[in-house]
């Protein structure tokens, strides 16, 4: 039994539609991650399983449960808000007391409870600090705590880490997911943020325009994306794009012409107008002799450390190649580049879906 | 904004200086009217130095049932604020939060039952009042200060719910919380100043309101207001008694502004201007 | 929508019933000195007697140049208040806090304070003017200088309602386009037109406004200082109410001229809520 399962749910605003229909899985203890640019639909997904949007059309259950017209408070859920939402007129503690007061629990318990999760979380020492008197990293943790305390079936997250600056977002992230490690409870996690998609799901969700684009594992959205929008989403920097065409067993462009790979023979017929895809680290420089070599003229060189990235143009088309940094070319020289086959991705221009299938 | 200059400094004081006396020197002038002996009232020039009298209120509070209608003036502001903030809040609230293309005209219908001049309905409510047999008590005017003390509740108070975050409330809904317990135990404590201020504000103008309490009342429930206004038509003017009345008088008013400035340009502009 | 209601119901049967009865009123004659007398219904005749009447024209006109006096000056000293105490300089919270003490004053006893100083021998306004070389002015009893003491009064109550409103305006105001426009050269005067005021703009509107709506409440100040005269030189439209009610009884005549400024006041707020409104969307 699923722990969360979509139906072809609809959200509408007055006469806009803003989730078109999607159909979602989420498996007892999985982390998913609803993944995608801002005004993708996935916080209004989000927030009609925590029941604070009404479903339009479609049937959401919880637990097998269909929980379309069930108040927030009766779905067995706790959430973690953007801004945490901790009441700054009660205490760390009387922010968790006050999410355990529904349950009925006796005093015993509801201490026990919030001993627990301060203990898990570090917050001993914080309990009877007011909101205002914490940083960015600890409201985080008062607001997971919060959650926890309610021993919910499922735990929401809405871009927990958006307010925290690049360092301590790396330190919650990995908290979190030894959270989820410890806890084993269902997440639901929105962000649009692809690392943090990338280190924490088991499952990935890919949304675009209130459309679901992809649902997979880390792996399987980044290396067999469905489309071209997920392809060029995943991915820092972005997979480089380059209109072709499959003449002859060939894909030609202006500048370019490589081999078909081999999975794609026989698949391609004469003439097919195609849109190759490779992600920067697909390009290396060519040995002395290699086959389908590319001229490139570097246009600037980014060094990242191990890395360098290179600006280059292959012909009209403006392409990004990672590279080892040692010995990196210069802005202005020309180097040759191989596409390395087994990560060549073809989509068709017209429907943007790929052609790997 | 730069610094100002020396010579700038010298003349914002002089100008300062100049307002401040004048708009101090009428409060000035209650205060120590009010202790000054009746013979040397009026004596030019003016008696800087006197040896103070409390004989003005002494014959305030013995010579007249001052007491009584300071009691009533007390009853009266603190019936309509407690009537005017619970129901104004709470209508706050609504407007605040219900989101609907109605609830603005409902807002500014709200404001503008207290714009208009009360004159136009006192005539009305002396019938109304008569009628019900209404006429010189504390409940009549309780009613017709929440007229204009609901509104007032009602936009300063949506201004503090607008303030108060929707996640909090929908943070209280999933854990589990409902509609009253929300509004009760997140919303209200975290726009408790806006209780305060609405709440000082409904006092104060209840406070000093003379008309309807002049039209509305008579010997029973008339307010201090009126009363002080009432040592002005005997025979001889009693000014002594009538400064130590509105000092009384002003001193909620005063202890306000000195106490809760930053609050007042709120109040004052029904929150159109924060 | 449960939580609007009360609220709602309570100022329906407050505001809205008693306007309504004013209106029924209006057109009914109803003579409280006469009780016996059915009320019959008389159709526009009150309308007719409050418009045609010299009594309610010269009120409203009264009306409109209390209000033109007392807004203009109010204006001017208010901003320029608001101005001085906002500079940066120790010492301004104070003096603003204390700016502002008139306005919390009841009005009945801004009045009486003003009496005090303006009273005919024994006042000490006219002895202060002495002073600086004035021939005592006949502030009440003379129908050329009673409405002016009565602005005086309205000024000193309600300046410092400009000013506040103002100076919060002020202080919120973004230091940018000022760093910009000194390092662009401009003097003083220049920036104030061009960036300050321009800046202010919306806020004043507002103060205006409400300052506008008030006018027409302003009741007991006149009530204390003149009753409205001497003659009827200082009866604005509350005060010929006020007669009209209850010294001539004619309680449908003062319904009548209840309702016509009401109209007034209906296009007042209506103004006020457009400038509002555009601030908003702005």
């Amino acid at each position: 039994m699923s722990a969360i399962t979509l139906r072809s749910v609809v959200k509408r605003y007055g006469s806009v539609e803003v989730v078109h229909g999607i159909d979602l899985d989420v498996e007892e203890g999985e982390f998913v991650v609803l993944l995608g640019p801002s005004g993708c639909g996935k916080t209004t997904t989000l927030r009609m399983v925590a029941g604070l949007e009404d479903v339009s059309d479609g049937e959401l259950s919880i637990a097998g449960r269909r929980v379309n017209e069930v108040a927030p408070k009766d779905r067995g859920v706790a959430m973690v808000f953007q801004n945490y939402a901790l009441y700054p007129h009660m205490s760390v503690r009387q922010n968790m007391e006050f999410a355990l007061r529904p349950l009925g629990l006796d005093a015993a318990e509801v201490d026990r409870r919030i001993q627990e999760a301060a203990g898990i979380l570090g917050l001993g020492e914080l309990l009877a600090r007011k909101p205002a008197q914490l940083s960015g990293g600890q409201r985080q943790r008062v607001a997971m705590g919060r959650a926890m305390v309610r021993t919910p079936d499922v735990f929401l997250f809405d871009e927990p880490l958006s307010n925290l600056d690049a360092k301590l977002r790396t330190q919650v992230r990995l908290e979190i997911g030894k959270l989820h490690n410890r806890l084993g409870t269902t997440v639901l996690y929105v962000t649009h943020d692809q690392v943090e998609a990338m280190t924490l799901a088991d499952k990935i969700v890919v949304m675009q325009n209130g459309h679901i684009e992809q649902v997979g594992t880390p792996e399987q959205v980044y290396a067999h994306p469905n489309n071209m929008f997920v392809a060029s989403f995943i991915g820092s920097p972005s997979m480089n794009m380059i209109p072709a065409r499959h003449e002859g067993g060939r894909l030609r462009a202006e500048g370019l012409d490589l081999a078909v790979p081999s999975r794609f023979e026989g698949k391609l017929p004469e003439g097919q107008d195609v849109v190759i895809g490779i992600r920067p680290t697909g390009l290396q420089r060519a040995e002395p002799g290699a086959a389908d070599a590319v001229v490139a003229r570097v246009e600037v060189t980014e060094f990242l450390g191990n890395e360098a990235l290179l600006d280059i143009r292959v012909g009209d088309h403006e392409l990004i190649a990672e590279i080892p940094a040692a010995g990196r070319p210069a802005p202005g020289d020309e180097v040759s580049l191989t596409f390395d086959p087994s990560v060549i991705h073809l989509f068709d221009p017209q429907t943007g879906a790929t052609l790997s299938r | 904004m730069n610094k100002p200059s020396m010579q700038q400094a010298i003349l914002v004081y002089a100008l300062l200086g100049i307002a401040l006396i004048v708009f101090l020197t009428p409060i000035y002038l209650i205060a120590s009217s009010s202790v000054k002996p009746s013979p040397i009232m009026f004596q030019r020039p003016p008696a800087m130095l006197f040896e103070p009298t409390f004989e003005h209120y002494r014959d305030l509070f013995t010579m007249r049932p001052f007491g009584k209608f300071i009691m009533n003036s007390l009853m009266v502001a603190l019936g309509s604020t407690a009537f005017s903030v619970f129901f104004g809040s709470i209508a706050a609230y609504a407007i605040s939060r219900i989101k609907h293309k109605r609830m603005n005209d409902i807002a500014f219908w709200i404001l503008s039952m207290r714009m208009f001049p009360p004159i136009a309905v006192v005539v009305p409510y002396y019938i109304i009042f008569k009628t019900a047999g209404l006429l010189d008590t504390p409940l009549a005017l309780i009613i017709v200060y929440s007229t204009a003390n609901i509104p007032l509740t009602v936009w300063l108070m949506k201004g503090f719910f607008d303030e108060v975050p929707r996640a909090l409330e929908e943070a209280a809904a999933v854990d589990g919380h409902g509609l009253i317990s929300i509004f009760w135990r997140v919303t209200l404590p975290l726009a408790a100043p806006g209780l305060a201020v609405s709440a000082v504000f409904c006092f104060i103008f209840s406070w000093n309101e003379f008309l309807f309490a002049l039209m509305l009342t008579g010997s029973e429930a008339q307010t201090a207001t009126v009363a002080v206004m009432s040592f002005w038509s005997s025979d001889a003017v009693q000014w002594g008694r009538i400064m130590a009345g509105s000092f009384v008088i002003l001193i909620p008013g005063v202890v306000f502004v000195l106490t809760c400035q930053r609050w007042l340009v709120r109040g004052l502009t029904m929150g159109s201007v924060k | 929508m449960i939580f609007l209601l009360p609220a709602m119901l309570v100022l329906f049967l407050t505001t809205i019933y008693p306007m309504l009865y004013a209106g029924y009123l209006s057109f009914r004659s109803y003579d409280l000195a006469k009780p016996f007398v059915p009320r019959v219904f008389v159709g526009w005749s009150n309308y007719q007697q409050v418009l045609t009447s010299g009594d309610f024209l010269n009120a409203l006109s009264i009306t409109f140049q209390l209000m033109v006096i007392t807004l203009s000056i109010q204006l001017v000293v208010g901003v320029g208040l608001a101005l001085l105490v906002t500079q940066r300089l120790p010492g301004m919270g104070i003096a603003r806090t204390l700016l502002l003490i008139p306005m919390m004053i009841s009005p009945v006893i801004v009045g009486l304070v003003w009496l005090f100083l303006y009273f005919p021998e024994l006042g000490y306004l006219n002895y202060f003017l002495s002073f600086v070389g004035l021939d005592p002015i006949p502030w009440i009893t003379s129908p050329n200088w009673a409405l002016w003491a009565i602005a005086i009064a309205d000024i000193w109550q309600w300046t410092p309602f400009i000013m506040m409103g103002t100076a919060a305006a002020l202080t919120s105001l973004s230091p940018e386009p000022y760093e910009a426009a000194r390092i662009d050269g401009n003097t003083r005067w220049q920036v104030f037109r061009h960036v300050t005021l321009p800046q202010l703009k919306p806020v004043l509107v507002s103060l205006v406004f409400l300052r506008a709506i008030d006018a027409f409440k302003i009741y007991d100040i006149i009530f204390v200082l003149t009753k409205g005269g001497p003659g009827d030189s200082t009866e604005v439209l509350s005060l010929y109410i006020y007669r009209q009610s209850f010294t001539f009884w004619q309680m449908g005549v003062g319904a009548a001229a209840s309702f016509v400024s009401l109209i007034i006041i209906v296009v007042l707020i209506t103004l006020f809520f457009k400038s509002l409104n555009r601030d908003q969307t702005a």
